[in-house]
């Protein structure tokens, strides 16, 4: 699925992620659900079925990375390497991974960083303030959300062009922080909390920034993390923008490098542990956001419901 | 666009502000609008100049013979109107095969992947929801992981399993099945189903059906089917997207009331029947949503054709995203690009305001009945 | 609400649009300097050192670094400096370098592409400032020729032939006396290789080499003058069937149906006894198959004689570039019999000028079926508008055994006399 289209869709599991994590436990319903042995071993069963599906393809991933072309052309089902050999990963930092991978945290780091600021601010004056105006950029807002992001393929080449931006480090990371979706997510938030607080530090005679920074942002923790979340893995993952923004290999992100590895510069032989280890590099990073986030960010959700 | 309808409920049914809050004094007013404008114009600006002006810059190069040199604003490109439009969808020749081709490619994709994607995700979100389960955010958690990973990253891994030699066929092998050569195969999963019952001979298909064309395909092209390389991408896309769908089902679960279920567990229904007319009426606008955003994401498929397959085997991957890249990017058609990408445009508002015109009439269609049901019951409660 | 609450939306964004286009103007980063290029006489010369920025599609590390050290020599003897990019898709950053006014200055230019660029003029014609231009082979020159004018010069050639295994060969019983000679004698040597899990004869898919066959039989895709398409005759049709039946009876086999990306790679691993490949399978052979022993033979011949095909990439020159004499003497550098062996050594490929095809072969009398088949190979199609029909084509035949021939033949005309009659 394109990266752009996930904008559209990004913006729904974050809906969806806070109401998960912000729905408060219902356990009132226990004691009807004390389910027979039976219906048990089924659902265990389809458990199974689906974890070794869902889990599968990374452990293969893994552990090719570590095999030898003749190994993992042989045997692709075995998940031991024989032998075991460090090899991919060599050829891989001999071919400029560590600049695509120093380029992806630029890239993603800067993209995010922007996102969550632009979009707070944007997100708030849409929510909370008055101005003239203001329902037509909100309907703007909508509308561009709807722009189906593949067709920006060829539009946003011809921008960065024109603009001089064209294989600079700006245009990898410009573009994608317009981003009509997080600002949707952002006001949807601020809506939901309360007033009054806003309302003392006004009176207080605090300016609409300082209430903004200071007041509501802290309140709003639970969204902010999860805009950095998708942020993250948005940027992290983008393909399609990365092609068409540069064609300078030096700002060449994991991406755009790691899909070249299957056309042209590996040669026209399937490389695969050299192809499993670099899905793999690319792999951890994003794992690693999200399996530390996600703890944070279910106390986080659960703290915002409460108060809410 | 539910997304649209969303929003703008939400900005309608919102109480204007000056009703909870206190009244405010002009010079507070003032100050809201200078901040106001403040905070949405560095967003405005971004949104302008690379989503806005970007589609009004391509709305020219569609029209216009610009041929990839020199700026297309210079005065020696001219302005050739439906020129680039029409070789795609009037004028018989490569470009109109290969952009029906493209739609007809995406079409069994989409058709194959929403449902597919749908159910998957519905049914790995009532089994993660089951509360006698132990590590259900474990598992949740493994569930919706590939959806976070690079298409890149993923797109390798399936190439490696679908190999011909691969860990799906060794699998498939170890059953007793003789699996395809995924990613080279390019015969039609209906024109392989038809040639297996019997209805005709791939090889030498019935010339009823290959001598008619229409729009530059002949039928028998048309009703191939998606290819097995395309199934191959097919079942990668369903594994990943499902992860996301499940969350917004099991968002939907459990902000089913308990005590609904409850109450109709008492009156002694069965599991399934309280499936099927408590949880799924009560799910569906997450299906429709479900739906909605799948038609949207599937029928802008790029990544996994510019990694795998780059359209092959016989253009049977080709898609309409694809396609429009390769003709401004690889061939310098960039007219003939800019004019694909504005028809895919056009067809997803199309497909889009369609479905949710029609979706937003069967919701209240959905509620209604939900509501004659339920007095239906209380009638019958109330005679017993 | 909904269509006012649009029209009001996209009234702002039009506007805000048209502000920041406004703001905008004369900032434009297109290179107006473009022009009408295919320029004539003297190129721009840029006073002082220049750097030149250059665009391989490289075969792999040998190859980038024997380009490497040759531009480091003449940069040396010349003063100026040239900065090598390697592309991973050369079509695509070669497309964006033009489009976005900053192409490389010079580049490696593929013959199915050549049209394309010579034809919208982004190329330098320097064909006429090239020392004993006659000397490069024939086939090349009017390969890159567009308008009557030598575009771009011939970077090197390569044909293809035939190679055995000749472990495979031996075990089947055939000796050096039944190396196939005609297109019988091949379709049964290929069927005394099969084996449980050997095919005969691996092809890669494609024109590009099952083409070869075609020419054999005395056809070619278009008419002499490259105005139509001719692809229905019988010498084209007949030669693709030859290859349809043996695919059809198994000795013969597509290298994509074996599970591997190329004719090398199923040669390679032992999935074919023969493939028909090219020049640069050597490399391949010597660095991921060096225990796979092999053989060269020419293809052999068909009822219309010997036929091979000639692949070539040119050294294009930018029409925009600013420093084109430096440009040109760069490839005149390249260029030089001396030079292009030195490629040979390094990477495998063959000289495109005749004077050094006899030190080649001295040098490597085992590339004796390649080098011989520049004389009598035909080369490829270069038409404008021609690599879309040729693409087609190839998709067509992707599934060879199962295509349809007549029927490919057929819409291959149709296409071809559309793009070309263009």
């Amino acid at each position: 699925m394109s990266i752009d289209s996930s904008t559209v869709q990004t913006g729904y599991e974050g809906t969806a992620m806070t109401k998960v994590a912000g729905s408060p436990p219902k356990g009132s319903g226990q004691a009807l659900h004390t389910s027979s042995g039976a219906r048990k071993v089924v659902v265990y069963g389809l458990l199974l079925f689906f974890a070794l599906l869902y889990l599968y393809p990374f452990v293969v991933q893994l552990v090719t990375a570590f095999k030898t072309n003749p190994d993992a052309v042989a045997h692709p089902l075995t998940l031991v390497p024989r032998p075991f050999t460090g090899k991919a990963l060599d050829t891989l930092f001999a071919n400029d991974f560590a600049l695509w991978f120093t380029n992806s945290v630029v890239v993603a780091v800067c993209v995010t960083v922007g996102r969550v600021f632009f979009d707070s601010l944007a997100g708030y004056a849409l929510a909370r303030l008055r101005f003239p105006g203001r329902s037509a950029v909100f309907n703007a807002v909508i509308a561009v959300m709807a722009v189906p992001g593949v067709v920006l393929l060829i539009p946003k080449f011809l921008v960065l062009n024109y603009l001089s931006m064209y294989n600079t480090y700006p245009a990898l990371i410009v573009p994608l922080i317009a981003d009509a979706a997080g600002v949707f997510i952002m006001k949807q938030f601020f809506e939901s909390i309360p007033a009054s607080v806003e309302e003392a530090a006004r009176i207080d005679g605090a300016s609409t920034f300082r209430i903004f920074w200071s007041v509501v942002l802290p309140m709003s923790k639970p969204a902010l993390i999860t805009l950095t979340i998708l942020s993250f893995q948005a940027s992290w993952n983008e393909l399609g923008h990365m092609i068409i923004a540069t064609n300078n290999p030096d700002l060449y992100t994991l991406t755009r490098g790691v899909a070249g590895l299957t056309s042209g510069s590996l040669g026209a032989g399937n490389q695969f542990p050299i192809k499993m280890a670099a899905a793999l590099l690319m792999t951890i990073p994003v794992a690693m956001v999200f399996v530390v986030f996600q703890r944070f960010f279910t106390q986080g959700a659960n703290a915002g419901a409460e108060k809410g | 666009m539910t997304t649209t309808q969303t929003g703008e409920e939400a900005a309608a049914t919102q109480p204007p502000h000056r009703d909870r809050a206190p009244r405010r004094t002009g010079n507070s007013l003032n100050r809201q609008t200078r901040s106001g404008w403040l905070f949405v114009t560095p967003m405005l600006v971004l949104l302008g100049l690379f989503l806005v002006l970007p589609i009004l810059m391509a709305l020219w190069v569609s029209v216009s013979d610009w041929s990839g040199r020199g700026s297309p604003f210079s005065g020696n490109v001219g302005f050739v109107g439906p020129d680039n439009y029409q070789p795609l969808l009037s004028e018989p020749g490569l470009s109109r095969q290969d952009f029906m081709l493209s739609l007809r490619n995406t079409f069994y994709y989409v058709v194959g992947v929403v449902p597919l994607q749908t159910v998957l995700a519905l049914l790995l979100a009532v089994i993660v929801n089951q509360r006698f389960l132990k590590g259900r955010t474990f598992f949740r958690t493994a569930f919706y992981f590939p959806s976070v990973v690079s298409s890149v990253a993923i797109s390798l891994v399936f190439l490696y399993l679908f190999t011909g030699t691969g860990a799906v066929n060794q699998a498939l092998d170890a059953v007793g099945i003789n699996g395809p050569t995924w990613f080279a195969d390019s015969r039609g999963l209906i024109h392989l189903l038809g040639n297996s019952l019997g209805l005709w001979n791939i090889d030498s298909p019935p010339s009823a059906l290959a001598d008619h064309q229409v729009l530059g395909l002949s039928w028998w092209d048309w009703l191939a089917g998606p290819s097995v390389a395309l199934s191959a991408i097919m079942m990668q896309v369903v594994w990943t997207t499902a992860g996301t769908f499940m969350l917004m089902f099991l968002a939907a679960l459990q902000d089913l009331p308990a005590d609904v279920e409850e109450a109709a567990m008492v009156d002694g229904a069965t599991k399934s029947n309280v499936f099927r007319y408590v949880t799924v009426p009560h799910l569906r606008p997450t299906i429709l949503l479900v739906v909605t955003l799948g038609v949207i994401g599937t029928w802008q498929v790029f990544d996994q054709m510019y990694v795998m397959t780059q359209g092959g085997p016989a253009k049977t991957t080709l898609t309409p995203a694809y396609l429009s890249y390769q003709a401004a990017f690889n061939q310098q058609h960039w007219g003939q690009g800019a004019a694909i990408a504005f028809l895919l445009f056009a067809l997803i508002l199309v497909l889009t305001s369609a479905q949710r015109w029609f979706l937003r009439d069967k919701d209240e269609w959905a509620r209604k009945q939900a509501l004659r049901r339920q007095r239906r019951r209380q009638r019958e409660e109330a005679a017993a | 609400m909904r269509t006012r609450a649009t029209r009001k939306s996209l009234l702002l964004a039009t506007a805000l649009a048209g502000g920041l286009a406004l703001t905008a103007c004369g900032g434009g980063g297109f290179d107006s300097s473009g022009g009408s290029g295919g320029g004539d006489g003297e190129g721009s010369s840029a006073d002082g050192p220049v750097t030149l920025n250059m665009l391989i599609a490289s075969s792999g590390d040998a190859e980038t670094q024997a380009v490497q050290d040759a531009v480091k020599k003449w940069g040396d003897e010349s003063g100026n400096t040239v900065k090598v990019t390697v592309a991973s898709d050369m079509n695509q950053e070669l497309a964006q370098g033009f489009a976005g006014g900053n192409p490389p200055d010079v580049f490696y230019l593929d013959a199915s592409q050549f049209a394309n660029y010579a034809s919208n003029g982004s190329l330098y014609a320097y064909g006429d400032q090239v020392d004993n231009v006659d000397d490069f082979y024939e086939s090349l020159r009017s390969t890159f020729t567009f308008d009557d004018q030598l575009q771009c010069v011939p970077k090197d050639v390569s044909t293809i032939a035939l190679e055995i295994n000749t472990d495979s060969w031996k075990k089947a019983g055939l000796t050096d006396a039944d190396i196939p000679t005609d297109w019988d004698s091949l379709a049964s040597v290929a069927e005394k290789l099969t084996t449980g899990d050997q095919v005969g004869l691996a092809i890669g898919p494609g024109i590009d080499r099952a083409g070869a066959f075609v020419v054999e039989n005395g056809g070619w895709w278009l008419n002499e003058d490259n105005t139509e398409g001719a692809a229905e005759d019988p010498s084209v049709l007949d030669a693709l069937q030859y290859v349809q039946d043996n695919l059809t009876k198994g000795s013969f086999a597509m290298s994509s149906d074996l599970d591997t990306g190329w004719g090398g790679e199923a040669f390679g691993t032992g999935k074919a006894a023969m493939t028909i490949e090219g020049n640069w399978i050597k490399g391949a052979m010597t660095s991921d198959y060096p225990d796979v022993k092999y053989t060269v033979a020419p293809m052999p011949e068909g009822p219309a004689g010997k036929g091979t095909l000639l692949f070539t990439q040119c050294w294009g020159v930018a029409a925009q570039s600013k420093a084109q004499s430096q440009a040109v003497d760069l490839v005149n550098f390249l260029t030089t019999d001396e030079q292009q062996l030195a490629f040979s050594d390094a990477f495998g490929v063959m000289p495109s000028r005749q004077s050094a095809a006899g030190d080649y072969e001295s040098k490597y009398p085992e590339d004796k079926a390649f080098i011989e088949g520049a004389d009598y190979g035909h080369g490829p199609i270069t038409a404008p508008g021609m690599d879309q029909v040729i693409a087609d084509l190839n998709s067509k035949l992707e599934d060879f055994k199962g295509a349809d021939l007549a029927s490919v033949v057929k819409s291959f005309d149709t296409n071809a006399d559309a793009a070309l009659g263009q």
